[in-house]
């Protein structure tokens, strides 16, 4: 009858409550006492028989009345989970300990083995499944099927996703197998020789279930040498110093001094000393340095390859800086007092974006000395500190009637040209110490000019005149009083004269001419009066008047502002410093670091001289690769630049928002230079950007495992610690807490003949007794 | 043709075109010389007529500056106020109110970038030419009062290092002005300093300096200077780089 089931209970189907029992015994206790007291004069054994037969009665009409019953069970115990989480991360790939054939990665999937999980990953009392954690936890078919590929190994966002696999299961335990190099918030909320923190701590917690940590690796076989960190800015300030600091990890390697360096494209800006000394692993180095132009700039920094070491990837961090300015640098040499000067000192000192440094010459040797030096304000012309210290922190230099011959300048003339090339701005401004009158021609600086100058030092008209835009000129940023040509035109007619001009030849070939003289010529050709060009990376304007002033103070005169002074020189500089906001080509990148492997999305916006778009424009993209140099590669051997690589020059078309868009992948660790070219009304534009990919080495960083945080997880939640490859895993897993109920019988007890029989029969006896034992 | 060759062809062809230019070269123009103009009213504007070109010519020897053979005379009303940021506003008497037009010409130049040097020549403190500036000073910019100049601003040492802004008489120890943001745009002197530089067709002073005799004349010319320096440079002398410069020789403390 109970061969299936093998467990039972007895069940109480009556619903009866208390109440109801207690009065059953009561009434019980009452008919008991009744019946002995009506039974007492006979004998007792007789006495007792009948009570007994009563009680019995009473106690079998009472189980009818309380329905009970069989509830027969066949049951079974549900298994528990496991987890078996692998870390698949790149470190993971690495060596167990150093020279070892074996990596990590196989070494754990040993370990699996050595666990005995059946093949139906099910045993007695667990089911196990499989997981590889690295960005994210992921489900495998077997262990032998994690890969090392991983840039992360987020343990902490892996358990959480067990949590909540598992969240309406019965959790048996985790299984941990890592060399314990986590990198996601529990590996930054818990550094390398701390205790777990709280946070971790509650996490664990919350699992109620054992993690049980097999460690792979072993710190103390390393020898390495790395850069875990690097901090720095995103962008920099030119011309301020900025710091980069950076922490360097040696494992394993004696006493020793060691060269870090920080290069720019190659080349060594800084070097600091590393002292490595034994009992101290983590260093914090720095470099402080000015940076000297503006745009993007791409640093590496370089620890030296150690023999024998395990890794050389870690041995170098690049990263991206964007050098910005926090004002306009603008040196401002004037030969003599003047109106022009004065009008454009006072308009850049108002600027609070320019930081102005001028230099006038008040007195020179052909005035009479009737006061002692002493008894002056004036300083020495400091042409050395100028022009050659402290030239490369200017964005932009003007030079405003001032002639060189007396000042002993011409050796610094070359400094000036050089400072352009490499992207400095700079402008002549005229007057009667200018241009030829300055004895500039054939000079460094009459090279960068954008005219070419006579040798007579006498070339000078001084007739008033209006200056008159060109083509280029009525669309040009510098000479764009209205973005309208007829309007601008028109508003430089009505300008006050400008009182004379020093006289120049033509413009040169590369240059462009955005306003000429009424009447002066030369070759067929109007004369140059404001005249720009682009010097390699520089710009330089030449401004052959000197009265431009009266457009400041004499307009007001006529009625009008100031405001076409303003404009005219804010324009200006703004072209010759390079503002963004005046490209009307430009590479608009968002990102600057990218991940190798990543695709973007290349955007060229083209805009019209009044900057509205640019459609329907043929826009040339060029993209050019260059690998990360990461100088000295082994002790005694050095590794050469590569040159570029063309991997995109394409031409694309800019839609009616004039933004021109291309696809690059960015397969390979290195520099990518894009440039942009379009031609358009405005001549030929060009913009420049660079962007980096980097490899995810954030694990190659401290590469060294970390099994005090592995033993710290199992011994916070009960788990087991082993260590590999010396111990045999061993864990501890939860024992099943549910039962499964797989039949089920209930047998009524009381519903049968056979109760109602012995029920009756009982009944029946008790009457027989006591009518043969005398009572009614 | 090399580069060399062409240039030179280059400056033969500008000999030419330069040869045809009338004037002397060694300056833009006369236009664009330095030079103060003196403001007319009705009143007597030229107390000393020869005193500014004394001034310029002397400021011509002594410094960089070139100057201008003449000096204007302007209106208040006048466009041409406008070429000469520098104007001079002198007298010995009590004038008349100026016309609205030219209180509203005064303010727009003074605004504009220009500079009124105001000297009186009566020799008496607030006398009655002084008390006529103020009041059209103060119809001018009645939310600017004329302040006293500190003896640490720019003005006292934009060339020459000066204590005291004597004239041909010391009868006050300040000057006055108004201020534009951090630039002055109005001067009041009343030491008579264009009495201190006057001198007549025979080169003789017109006026003696009191009480300091030559050597006040030599200090006054000294402060004309330095306001000429001002207008042109404004506050270049505040620069940073000259700082150490100045208080060393004003034998001050340097840190």
């Amino acid at each position: 009858m109970f061969g299936s089931y093998n467990s039972g209970d007895v069940l109480w189907l009556g619903d009866w409550g208390t109440p109801w029992i207690l009065f059953f015994l009561v009434l019980g206790a009452l008919v008991c006492g009744i019946s002995y007291y009506d039974l007492r004069v006979l004998p007792k054994r007789k006495c007792w028989t009948l009570v007994g037969l009563r009680i019995a009665v009473y106690l079998l009409a009472v189980i009818f009345l309380l329905e009970p019953a069989i509830d027969l069970k066949n049951t079974s115990k549900v298994k528990n989970q496991v987890a078996v989480i692998l870390d698949g991360s790149i470190s993971m790939g690495l060596p167990s300990v150093q020279q070892q054939e074996k990596t990590r990665l196989e070494l754990i999937k040993e370990a699996v083995e050595a666990l005995e999980i059946p093949a139906t990953k099910t045993d007695d009392d667990h089911i196990y499944s499989f997981y590889q954690f690295g960005d994210a936890l992921f489900p495998l078919a077997t262990a032998q099927s994690a890969e090392s590929d991983a840039g992360k190994s987020d343990l902490a966002t892996a358990i959480e996703s067990v949590k909540k696999t598992y969240a309406q299961k019965d959790l048996g335990g985790i299984i941990v197998l890592s060399d314990g190099i986590v990198s996601g918030a529990m590996g930054s909320r818990t550094r390398r020789g701390e205790k777990l923190d709280e946070i971790t701590i509650a996490e664990l917690g919350r699992l109620k279930a054992p993690v049980n940590t097999i460690a792979v690796g072993n710190a103390d076989s390393f020898r390495d040498l790395a850069i875990v960190n690097v901090a720095h800015d995103d962008f920099a300030f030119v011309h301020n110093k900025t710091s980069i600091e950076f922490d360097v990890q040696a494992v394993g390697i004696k006493d020793t001094d060691l060269n870090a360096t920080l290069s720019r494209d190659g080349k060594v800006v800084q070097s600091r000393l590393l002292k490595i000394r034994k009992g101290k692993s983590n260093y914090k180095l720095n470099f402080d340095f000015i940076p000297q132009k503006i745009g993007k700039e791409v640093y590496s920094i370089d620890l030296p390859h150690l023999k024998n070491e395990a890794l050389f990837e870690n041995n170098h961090a690049q990263f991206l800086q964007k050098i910005i300015r926090d004002k306009i640098r603008a040196l401002q040499v004037v030969g003599r007092p003047s109106w022009d000067e004065r009008f454009l000192r006072r308009h850049l000192k108002q600027n609070p974006n320019v930081d102005l440094i001028s230099f006038f010459i008040l007195r020179t040797n052909q005035n009479i000395r009737v006061a002692g030096t002493d008894e002056l304000s004036l300083i020495p012309f400091p042409t050395d500190e100028l022009f050659q210290d402290e030239l490369g922190s200017f964005d932009l230099v003007i030079f405003q009637n001032f002639n060189f011959g007396p000042y002993d300048m011409r050796r610094y003339l070359s400094e000036i040209s050089k400072f352009v090339k490499e992207g400095g701005g700079f402008m002549m401004i005229g007057g009667d110490l200018s241009f030829s009158n300055g004895g500039y021609s054939e000079t460094a600086i009459s090279d960068i000019l954008p005219v070419e100058l006579s040798s007579r030092t006498d070339t000078i008209d001084f007739r008033p005149f209006k200056p008159e835009l060109t083509e280029a000129g009525l669309r040009h940023p510098i000479t764009t009083l209205a973005f309208d040509p007829v309007e601008n035109r028109k508003l430089w007619q009505e300008l006050p004269d400008q009182r004379g001009t020093n006289i120049v030849l033509n413009a040169k070939p590369e240059a462009s001419v955005l306003a000429v003289h009424p009447t002066l010529s030369f070759g067929g050709k109007p004369m140059p009066v404001v005249s720009i060009s682009e010097v390699e990376e520089g710009r330089v304007m030449a401004l052959t008047t000197d009265s431009t002033w009266r457009w400041g103070i004499e307009r007001v005169g006529e009625g009008g502002t100031s405001r076409e002074y303003q404009l005219f020189w804010n324009n200006a500089f703004r072209w010759l410093i390079k503002d963004p906001e005046l490209k009307l080509i430009r590479i608009e990148n968002q990102v600057d670091e990218y991940d190798v492997g990543a695709v973007t999305t290349l955007s060229v916006r083209v805009s019209n001289p009044d900057y509205t778009p640019a459609p329907n424009q043929a826009v040339k993209l060029i993209v050019e690769f260059e690998p990360f140099f990461e100088g000295e590669q082994v002790e005694g051997g050095t590794k050469q630049k590569s040159a570029p690589e063309t991997l995109l020059s394409t031409k694309v078309q800019t839609d009616a928002g004039g933004l021109a868009q291309t696809k690059l992948a960015l397969e390979k660790a290195g520099r990518y230079k894009i440039s942009a070219e379009s031609r358009t009304s405005s001549g030929l534009l060009k913009d420049k950007d660079v962007v980096i990919a980097l490899r995810s080495v954030s694990e190659f960083r401290d590469i060294v495992p970390r099994t005090d945080l592995l033993k710290q997880i199992a011994e916070t939640t009960g788990g087991i610690f082993t260590q590999l490859p010396n111990s045999k895993p061993a864990v501890e897993l939860l024992p099943s807490k549910s039962i499964q109920v797989n039949r089920r019988k209930v047998i009524h007890l009381w519903d049968t003949s056979v109760a109602f029989l012995l029920l009756v029969g009982l009944l029946g006896l008790e009457w027989i007794l006591r009518r043969r034992w005398g009572r009614l | 043709m090399n580069r060399r060759q062409y240039l030179k062809g280059m400056a033969g062809l500008t000999a030419l075109v330069a040869a045809q230019i009338p004037g002397t070269l060694f300056a833009m123009g006369p236009d664009d010389k330095f030079t103060i103009a003196q403001l007319r009213y009705k009143g007597a504007y030229n107390t000393r007529p020869t005193a500014l070109r004394r001034l310029t010519l002397e400021v011509e020897k002594r410094t960089s500056i070139v100057s201008a053979p003449k000096i204007p005379v302007v209106k208040a009303t006048d466009k041409a106020l406008y070429e000469y940021p520098l104007v001079c506003w002198s007298g010995d008497e009590a004038f008349d109110e100026l016309p609205a037009k030219a209180i509203q010409g005064l303010r727009d130049f003074l605004l504009s970038g220009g500079l009124l040097v105001v000297d009186a020549s009566d020799g008496v403190v607030d006398g009655p030419f002084i008390q006529s500036v103020q009041r059209e000073l103060g119809k001018m910019f009645p939310n600017r009062k004329l302040g006293t100049i500190p003896s640490d601003h720019v003005l006292y040492k934009s060339f020459f290092l000066v204590d005291k802004p004597v004239g041909r008489l010391a009868i006050s120890k300040t000057m006055d002005g108004i201020f534009d943001q951090d630039r002055l745009m109005v001067i009041v002197s009343q030491n008579d300093m264009l009495g201190a530089w006057s001198k007549d067709n025979f080169g003789s002073w017109t006026f003696a300096c009191t009480p300091g005799g030559d050597k006040q004349r030599e200090m006054s010319y000294r402060v004309g200077m330095n306001i000429i320096m001002y207008a042109l440079c404004i506050n270049y002398k505040a620069d940073q780089v000259h700082v150490p410069f100045i208080l060393k020789r004003r034998k001050w403390k340097v840190d």
